[in-house]
């Protein structure tokens, strides 16, 4: 892990003095690599026109071929959500949305079932190829099972055969309501309500599709599953759903990673993912969160408004959130954990960078229901440039927690003195025989341990990447392998020029 | 909500000042706390809502004060008896700040109001008169120590407001303490300015009787060099509520806080603390103890706002509770809003019960499990008590404390 953030600088930051370490005229000096990610796809796509209202709802459902439950569903979220207020309260100050502006299904074009993957349109395997992500079978090396999510569609899903030999169901969310409509009727919606909250309620409403995932009795999925997310138009909102469910003594690791090319206007992207564990289940969820986070004069961006849930319904069941975002213009998202079964555990780990004019309001909520349970959160924000980074998180102990414990550390490191960094936890306890504790501390780079670093011949760029990574540590180490290079590369890429 | 019909009709305090004017119209535009805020969301609506059910009472009270009488070592002043104070001294002054004065300096602090933070400064202006406002200027050294009283009368709402000015070099120990009476709501405002290089070692003690509700509010604004020292204890009140503001005005300043709550039976008692570093190189070290017991709710919300042009701060706020009953619930935030970035900056929050390894090694040496249980909270409450000045030697508030039902 430590030679994959060696990279090389143009700048000529080895010649600064100490004392010149966050001085903003250099910090222009240096050259930026621009979001590498932000091309965008010609491709033959096929849109409904802009605006919603119930007609809508019924034409993403009919396009679907849902059955009446879902159509249901969604009708009653859209009626909840003409009902909720768009809430305020992160102060997060984004120019208002309008929603009727938004285009709320896009699909590539593609032919009616696809069989293969040699029938999936060439240029959709292009992209993904310049994404870096192996969609094509051969590429067993990697041994990661992958759903590409391109705008609101699903396009492909790999490994599909050998999967099913473990009776893994890993596929789109539209195929799972058509061949496991029983789960998703069971399971859609139960951790997160349509009513839970504005987006959550919207989603519910609109979703176009999403990864599903289930885990049958006693198996352990015998590879990572991983989905992908691409805005590809600037103009269509992005809504997918994720439902994972790990059955008894089950284990699964799913990662997620976003990209989305650079418009001038905001994308909206409003996702739900629900994730549920029954007796002696384990998942882990990890994401790297890299959308189109705006130029540096804050123009353009995805706001990534996201509710993601895990409920541990069984007894020692475990759902464990690792994420790193680095990306979109406004990123509001709480994984939480409900910890209802006896004994089980959630965890969450988190590096929210920001640079320039993000903003990022990230935490999560650990509710102890269930006696025993314990949860452990470890949060790193790091922020530079003229952004705003705040951890937000909510810890409460219920009344039949008995025996349960939480331990919560929340880090920040601030690069240059325009950039905030805050700290919001919201601790609650209803039971005595609890514990709960809670750290947070704000620093700098060290001047010291850069003067030793450099005084070593590292150069000066590369000692602040190694602190910074060397300061997300503690999370990047429950990353996958393959996601702990990345994160690890995009944050030298993301800081690059911030420090001078 | 006696008042806040008597607030939207302007009806309630007869021969206005310019000042209760001034807050009352403020006060109609926002009569309540806006409950969706984070510093009121918590609040026991029901509770509040008595205590403002209490009719204003301006009257001179005679009350028996249930401490040690006054020694001549120390100074005790009563706010809303007493009259005219002056005392010069050979090294030391105390004097009386004129009402144009007073006037002019309440006015400005007013006029840097916010409506949801500084409600309880609203409602204590508009109703505190002349009289029971006592305004100090202190210069000097070698000064005794100095004892503050207010106090509620039953079945009535109190207001009274203290504001003192500590004059450069000053240094005074000085120990406020806030009666409640059966069934009586006491609003206290307080406003320091500690110019440079002065010091203060402030304590408050806050004790109620049955039903008694307090409003307090503290405002401290610091000038460099200067030092603040607060030690606090609220207990014994159906609710209460402290509110800390503390400007460190051009930063270079230190200050202490060491705060405690307890809450039984279905009291509600809470502390909010807001520190601004206005300038660079300040210093805090807080800490804020809550212990709940029976059906009862600490609060406690902590935030230290550290501006781009507070460098080189070093703040540290830990707070921590003891729960002690199933039915009892604590909320906790301490939280850093934090800028400038050559600064240290942490928090920690702890919840947990008291330690039963301890209880136990106790037990086993024949202790029994209440005595080890009083033992292990006397330590608990014994860091803060000895924090609060002047009441050291005289008066047993550790007794008073466990030994209260």
């Amino acid at each position: 892990m430590g030679i994959s953030f060696v990279r090389v600088y143009k700048s000529n930051c080895n010649k600064l003095f100490l004392d010149n370490m966050v001085n903003e005229n250099l910090v222009k000096d240096v050259v930026k690599e621009p979001y590498k990610y932000g091309f965008v796809t010609d491709i033959e796509t096929e849109k409904i026109a802009k605006g919603l209202n119930e007609d809508v709802i019924r034409l993403i459902s009919k396009k679907k071929e849902e059955p009446n439950y879902l159509l249901d569903f969604r009708l009653k979220a859209f009626k909840k959500w003409q009902k909720m207020d768009e809430p305020d309260w992160a102060g997060l100050g984004y120019k208002q949305i309008d929603y009727q502006d938004i285009i709320y299904y896009s699909a590539p074009k593609q032919k009616e079932k696809i069989s293969s993957l040699d029938e999936v349109d060439p240029k959709l395997l292009e992209t993904f190829d310049k994404l870096g992500i192996p969609l094509t079978e051969q590429k067993k090396l990697t041994n990661v099972a992958v759903d590409a999510v391109f705008d609101s569609v699903s396009i492909a899903t790999t490994f599909r055969e050998e999967l099913a030999e473990h009776g893994v169901i890993f596929c789109s969310i539209s195929e799972a309501v058509k061949n496991h409509s029983d789960l998703i009727e069971k399971y859609l919606g139960t951790v997160v309500p349509a009513s839970d909250n504005y987006f959550a309620a919207l989603n519910s409403a609109v979703f176009s599709d999403g990864s599903f995932v289930y885990i049958p009795k006693g198996v352990t999925c015998p590879m990572d599953l991983s989905s992908y997310f691409r805005i590809n138009s600037g103009d269509s909102g992005q809504f997918e759903r994720t439902l994972i469910i790990a059955e008894e003594s089950s284990s699964v690791s799913y990662l997620e990673g976003c990209t989305a090319p650079m418009f001038d206007t905001n994308t909206l992207h409003a996702a739900v993912v629900e994730l549920i564990a029954l007796d002696d289940a384990s998942i882990k969820y990890s994401t790297v969160q890299n959308w189109y986070a705006g130029d540096e004069e804050g123009v353009g961006g995805i706001f990534n408004f996201v509710t993601k849930r895990g409920k541990c319904l069984g007894k020692r069941s475990k759902i464990s959130w690792s994420q790193v975002e680095t990306g979109s213009a406004i990123t509001w998202k709480y994984p939480s954990c409900l910890l209802l079964g006896e004994e089980s555990v959630g965890e969450f780990y988190s590096v929210a960078l920001t640079n320039n004019l993000q903003k990022a309001d990230t935490g999560t909520k650990m509710i102890h229901i269930g006696p025993k349970t314990k949860s452990t959160i470890v949060s790193k924000g790091i922020s530079a440039g003229n952004s705003i980074n705040s951890y937000r998180g909510l810890v409460k102990m219920g009344t039949k927690a008995k025996g349960s414990r939480n331990y919560s550390q929340c880090d920040s490191m601030l690069i240059g003195d325009q950039a905030s960094a805050n700290t919001f936890p919201y601790i609650k306890s209803q039971q005595p025989n609890s514990e709960i504790e809670h750290e947070a501390s704000t620093c700098r780079i060290s001047e010291d341990q850069l003067f030793y670093l450099q005084s070593r011949g590292i150069e000066f760029e590369e000692a602040i990447s190694m602190m910074v990574s060397g300061f997300c540590r503690d999370v990047f180490n429950q990353l996958p392998m393959e996601f702990a290079a990345e994160a690890d590369k995009l944050l030298a890429l993301k800081l690059e020029g911030s420090v001078g | 909500m006696e008042i806040i019909e008597k607030i939207k009709t302007n009806k309630l305090v007869e021969k206005q000042t310019d000042i209760q004017k001034i807050c009352l119209d403020k006060l109609q535009s926002s009569p309540l706390p806006n409950p969706k805020s984070e510093l009121w969301r918590l609040s026991n609506k029901i509770k509040f809502s008595n205590f403002l059910d209490y009719s204003v009472n301006e009257k001179n009270l005679k009350f028996d004060i249930p401490y040690p009488n006054n020694s001549q070592k120390t100074i005790r002043l009563i706010i809303g008896q007493n009259c005219q104070i002056q005392l010069i001294e050979e090294n030391y002054s105390i004097q009386q700040i004129s009402e144009d004065e007073l006037d002019k300096y309440i006015k400005e602090q007013i006029s840097c109001f916010n409506e949801t933070e500084n409600w309880s400064d609203l409602l204590n202006l508009s109703l505190s008169c002349k009289k029971n406002i006592l305004g100090l200027r202190i210069n000097g050294s070698k000064i005794p120590p100095i004892e503050i009283f207010s106090h509620a009368s039953s079945n009535s709402l109190n207001a009274k407001t203290l504001v003192i000015f500590l004059e450069k070099n000053c240094d005074i120990e000085l120990l406020q303490v806030n009666l409640g009476k059966d069934n009586s709501s006491l609003s206290q405002s307080t406003f320091f300015f500690l110019e440079e290089h002065s010091s203060l070692n402030h304590g408050v003690v806050s004790y109620g009787k049955n039903g008694s509700n307090l409003l307090n509010s503290l405002n401290v604004i610091q000038q460099k060099n200067s030092e603040y020292s607060l030690g606090s204890l609220h207990f014994k009140f159906n609710y209460a509520r402290f509110e800390i503001n503390i400007k460190q005005s051009e930063g270079n300043a230190k200050t202490n806080i060491k705060g405690m709550q307890i809450t039984k039976k279905d009291e509600q008692i809470s502390t909010y603390t807001k520190i601004n570093f206005d300038g660079p190189n300040g210093f805090l070290d807080q800490i804020n103890k809550s212990l709940a017991d029976d059906k009862s709710h600490a609060i406690f919300e902590g935030s230290i706002i550290v501006p781009k042009i507070a460098q080189k701060t070093d703040a540290s706020q830990l707070s921590r509770n003891l729960l002690l009953s199933d039915l009892a619930q604590i909320d906790t935030k301490p939280q850093l809003e934090i800028i400038a970035d050559d600064v240290k900056c942490k928090h920690g929050a702890t919840i947990s019960q008291l330690n039963e390894e301890e209880l136990f090694y106790m037990r086993t040496r024949g202790i029994t499990l209440a005595e080890a249980s009083k033992l292990q909270l006397s330590s608990y409450f014994q860091e803060i008590i000895s924090f609060i000045p002047v009441s050291k030697e005289r008066w047993d508030l550790l007794d008073k404390i466990l030994n209260e039902n």
